[in-house]
């Protein structure tokens, strides 16, 4: 009796085994990661940054105030173009190619798309504008889809008489799911406001391009003026975001971003002719020519970019969960008092809300462009999401008056009932994460960005165009494996998970 | 030909079949109870039956099947959104057009919702959901309406009031009820499954209730 | 609440560079040192050529050297300060285009090899090759003085790629970061456009006991100021003229402070063609492209 459950209990360990699996896996990596720091004094200079976190210098108000500016009219134009856009693309997501094309373009970072536009438009705001719309639209026709997807199919079904499909959706299925399109849209703001930040690391006039230029020239204090004012607009966000307000910011962003600078035909033209066109072709040579550049490309650039992005992504996830379940007990009112909860609360708020370009971007000044910087800014930012998260399942949990407290509490009656969840979440973070890796080359670590970031500065944008697609693809590849996953271990996947990516 | 016939037919619920063997014939007029105890199959036969003819049939699901987060006059104004174009139907979604507050108020005024019109119905107790799903089947304004227990959640006096109501309003009838004596009152024809079969298929009058009890058409 | 909205109109201002209205000549710069140097430096510019021409001048900083040569390639800007490399590469991009002029010190241009002291390695006339096997970082992947020609050298004296010579290599953005960089110790040697090291160590920034000069380069040609050819269309047939004229009587020492040259004097297209044979031949442009834009 006692040997037959026995065994049945070793049968039935999915997620142990999924968690074993993922953390061998990324113990492997770590051999082959390079985890050097390449700084005689890094410590010193942290301590500088975290010196400029007490003292911020708000010195050029004008400029800030119009970066802000700038920064928050490209995520509203974009964020809400996006939103229609993908909300028309709803009512075709049903088939498999457009499914297909959206999760693509999806997979494409909106630095890349940013860094690829700005070849066709230049530093215009058409240039920063796409490069949020393209993904963030295919982001939404799959999250919307979800959304409508999931409402109840009763009230569609009773109404009487031979009634068109549209008439159907405006009146039984669209009201009800009203709520969840908003909330999640005005997430996503959130998000386009982070997102267009970022753009001005690569030179678009958003608060990122005095962020980059602050911490660069080691003006820590006016760096983190800027990070302030970030956190203020995101936190404000919904005493201004009403959906009433919404036709005239619109207009007003529309005054602020002049949408029709600089874009000439001819210049979409070239790139699509030309500037793409793999060289040896454009030269004429034909395939004689291409075997010897596809065959450099992927044994030179491709190859050891996709092997450290992928080694990177591996650590960072197990990582990610490790910070996650840290998280989770400074967090949870299930335990600690109010001071290490509020303390705890502040940590994963700035962590979460600060994007992981920017953390990595600022270790990657003290510690130097080695792998360790990657995986940290990977791990606080996506651990913090995950934790803060599972933090919130854990605090629904309604345990026995005679429950036992402290650590056991954590492992025995908290960690099992929370633990697939927590899967699930960290598994919706595994494609962003490998995103990222990809974009945090540009700074300098040797991922697929670091080499399409090259050929950019090279002007081969054939070579760019090419690492960008593979990238997409493995993001792609990356997203059905983590569904495959889920799906395998029973985790539940309902689209409220998907609001943290 | 018979307005509902079933030759032989089957339902299926789930992946197993729960009723078989179904022979029955409705003809227009006729006004007609199902029994049985609960989860026999009477929805199953509701829904065989609603297909034949769903164009013209007024629905009264079990569960309603409203839209929560839209108003009551909404949700009565859908009984009647196939007789309208797309542009009216959205403007009325959008903003009511008088006309037709008018008429869903000649509806409510019957059923006791009024003073409701315009509240959300996911802000309405049970009773009321119920009724307004029944306004929904008035609004439509069909000839045949199919209600499944469409006064489960309402009181003694206001549900024989409104079954009233429904039976009154439309031409063809058909009920699944699981209160006997009220169902009684207000058709002319019982139609019992029981065990995936129909075991009874008898007028009212002249029935010998107590017979029902030993058909196991009764809930205990 | 209401009055937000209008907070925003209000502040309605075009920050992007406003290329279809204009009258205006719009130039830039590779972004090869700390912003606020380069600020203030062609605000200087701006003054001086608005002044000197009669018409509206105004400079947009870029975040990359290959953002200021797509920007002139997409006639955002119409007159650019380039580096070397960056100037040919733009030329290429945009074939009518001309250098105007150069500074007195660009037509014999060097870069430095830097070393953090502690590696003890010396300065002298040959480069050490105790560098090899050690942390190396170049400028922006794009620079002349502080990729191309480095590279180049280093090529030419071990006969390897940077890759295989040193056991990491980097690429610190902009010739400030060098320095600091190999101060800090975060790599052990690095190499920097000798202007910019000059006026950073003129101006006390370098702490010298930290960080030291082991090499210089032999001579080549750099920074130039390059203008598109279609700027005619726009400013009349001799303003490529006007242009290389007033930087050559340009002869205002803070202005010459700031960039810092001491003059400058005409150049041509051909005076680079040597630093394109090197972008060649180490790789950085494709034959093919080049072939295809004569």
């Amino acid at each position: 009796m006692t040997l037959v459950s026995l065994t049945i209990n070793r049968r039935r360990t999915p997620l142990r085994n999924a968690t074993l699996v993922f953390v061998v896996i990324a113990l492997v990596a770590a051999v082959f990661a390079d985890f050097e720091l390449i700084a005689l004094k890094p410590w010193g200079e942290l301590a500088k940054i975290f010196a400029g976190a007490l003292t911020p210098k708000f010195l050029d108000a004008e400029r800030l105030i119009e970066a802000a500016v700038t920064t928050l009219a490209l995520a509203l134009l974009g964020v809400m173009a996006a939103a229609m856009i993908g909300f028309a693309l709803t009512f075709i997501y049903r088939h498999r190619a457009v499914r297909s094309v959206c999760a693509f373009l999806r997979n494409i970072h909106e630095l890349f798309w940013a860094l690829m536009l700005m070849q066709v438009f230049g530093l215009t705001a058409a240039t920063g504008l796409l490069a949020l719309v393209i993904p963030y639209s295919c982001i939404f026709a799959k999250i919307y889809s979800e959304l409508l997807g999931e409402t109840d199919p009763q009230p569609a079904a009773a109404i009487p008489g031979p009634v068109g499909g549209f008439t159907r959706f405006l009146f039984a299925r669209l009201p009800d799911t009203m709520t969840q399109l908003g909330t999640y849209t005005a997430y996503r703001l959130e998000c386009g406001i982070r997102s267009s930040t970022i753009m001005g690391f690569v030179g678009l006039p958003t608060l990122g391009f005095h962020l980059e230029t602050a911490f660069s020239q080691g003006d820590y204090g006016g760096a983190w003026a800027i990070l302030y004012l970030t956190y203020a607009v995101i936190a404000t966000l919904r005493w201004w975001f009403r959906p009433r307000l919404l036709p005239i910011y619109i207009i007003a962003a529309m005054f602020i971003l002049p949408l029709n600078s600089g874009i000439e035909m001819s210049h979409f033209i070239r790139f699509f002719t030309s500037d793409i066109v793999p060289a040896p072709l454009a030269r004429g040579d034909g395939l004689e020519g291409f075997l010897p550049w596809i065959t450099m490309m992927a044994t030179e650039q491709i190859g050891p970019g996709l092997a450290s992005t992928l080694i990177l992504t591996q650590i960072a996830l197990v990582l990610s969960g490790l910070v996650a379940l840290i998280a989770v007990p400074l967090v949870s009112r299930q335990f600690g008092g109010p001071v290490s909860r509020i303390a705890g609360h502040l940590a994963l708020v700035v962590t979460r809300s600060t994007p992981e370009y920017i953390i990595a971007f600022v270790l990657l000044l003290v510690w130097g462009p080695s792998m360790l910087p990657a995986v940290v800014a990977l791990a606080i930012h996506n651990g913090a999401i995950v934790g803060h998260l599972t933090g919130r399942l854990a605090d629904d949990l309604t345990l026995r008056p005679d429950a036992i407290g402290g650590f056991n509490r954590y492992t025995w009656e908290v960690l099992p009932r929370v633990y697939g969840q927590f899967l699930a979440f960290l598994f919706y973070r595994w494609e962003i994460i490998f995103r990222e890796t990809a974009i945090l080359g540009i700074l300098g670590i040797h991922t697929l960005g670091f080499y399409a970031d090259s050929a950019i500065a090279e002007f081969r944008l054939d070579r760019a165009t090419l690492i960008i697609v593979v990238t997409g693809v493995c993001g792609m590849g990356i997203e059905a494996m983590s569904r495959r996953i889920r799906t395998r271990l029973k985790l539940t996947t309902s689209v409220e998970e998907a609001k943290e990516s | 030909m018979a307005y509902f016939s079933l030759d032989d037919a089957q339902a299926r619920y789930g992946g197993k079949t729960i009723l078989r063997n179904l022979n029955l014939t409705i003809e227009r007029g006729e006004r007609v109870a199902i029994l049985g105890r609960s989860g026999v199959g009477k929805t199953s036969l509701l829904n065989l039956l609603y297909r034949q003819h769903a164009e013209e049939i007024a629905l009264v699901p079990q569960d309603f099947g409203l839209v929560r987060s839209l108003t009551v006059f909404h949700n009565i104004y859908m009984g009647q959104l196939s007789r309208h174009r797309l542009p009216y139907n959205f403007l009325n979604l959008i903003h009511p057009v008088a006309r037709e507050v008018a008429l869903a108020k000649r509806v409510t005024d019957r059923l006791g919702l009024t003073e409701k019109l315009f509240d959300r119905v996911g802000e309405l107790s049970g009773g009321q959901r119920q009724r307004v799903a029944i306004g929904r089947a008035f609004y439509f304004n069909g000839p045949t309406i199919i209600a499944d227990e469409p006064v489960s959640a309402l009181d003694g006096a206001r549900s024989r009031e409104i079954l009233k109501l429904i039976t009154d309003q439309h031409k063809t009838v058909i009920l699944a009820m699981h209160d006997i004596p009220l169902a009684l009152d207000q058709v002319d024809r019982v139609v019992g499954i029981a065990d995936g079969q129909i075991v009874l298929d008898a007028k009212t009058t002249g029935l010998n209730r107590s017979s029902l009890y030993d058909l196991g058409l009764v809930d205990d | 609440m209401r009055r937000l909205p209008i907070a925003l109109l209000l502040c309605v201002i075009f920050w992007f560079p406003k290329t279809t209205l204009s009258q205006t000549l719009t130039f830039s710069a590779i972004p090869d040192q700390d912003e606020s140097r380069l600020i203030e430096r062609f605000t200087l510019v701006e003054l001086y050529l608005e002044e000197k021409l009669g018409i509206d001048v105004s400079y947009v900083p870029v975040k990359s050297y290959a953002a200021a040569i797509t920007a002139f390639r997409n006639d955002q800007v119409q007159l650019a300060w380039f580096g070397g490399l960056s100037g040919v590469q733009a030329r290429l991009a945009v074939p009518d285009s001309e250098v105007l002029a150069q500074g007195i010190e660009d037509q014999a241009f060097k870069t430095y090899i830097l070393a953090n002291t502690e590696t003890e390695v010396e300065p002298g006339p040959e480069l050490d090759p105790r560098i090899l096997g050690s942390t190396f970082t170049f400028g922006s992947k794009g620079s002349t003085s502080g990729r191309l020609m480095p590279e180049f050298f280093l090529r030419e004296l071990f006969r390897h790629a940077p890759d295989e010579l040193f056991d990491r290599v980097g690429f610190s953005g902009d010739h400030s970061r060098t320095i600091d960089l190999v101060e800090a110790g975060a790599f052990e040697f690095g190499a920097v456009n000798y202007e910019v090291w000059e006026s950073e160590l003129a101006r006390g920034q370098i702490d010298t006991s930290k960080v030291q000069v082991i090499w210089e380069t032999p001579a080549y040609p750099d920074y130039q100021w390059t203008a598109r050819g279609d700027l005619r269309a726009q400013f009349g047939p001799d303003i490529l003229n006007r242009l290389r004229q007033a930087f050559l009587e340009l002869d205002d020492p803070k202005v010459l402070a700031a960039f810092p040259r001491s003059g400058f004097v005409p150049a041509h297209n051909d005076d680079y063609l040597p630093v394109l044979d090197i972008a060649r031949s180490i790789g950085l442009i494709d034959p093919a492209r080049e072939s295809s834009r004569p």
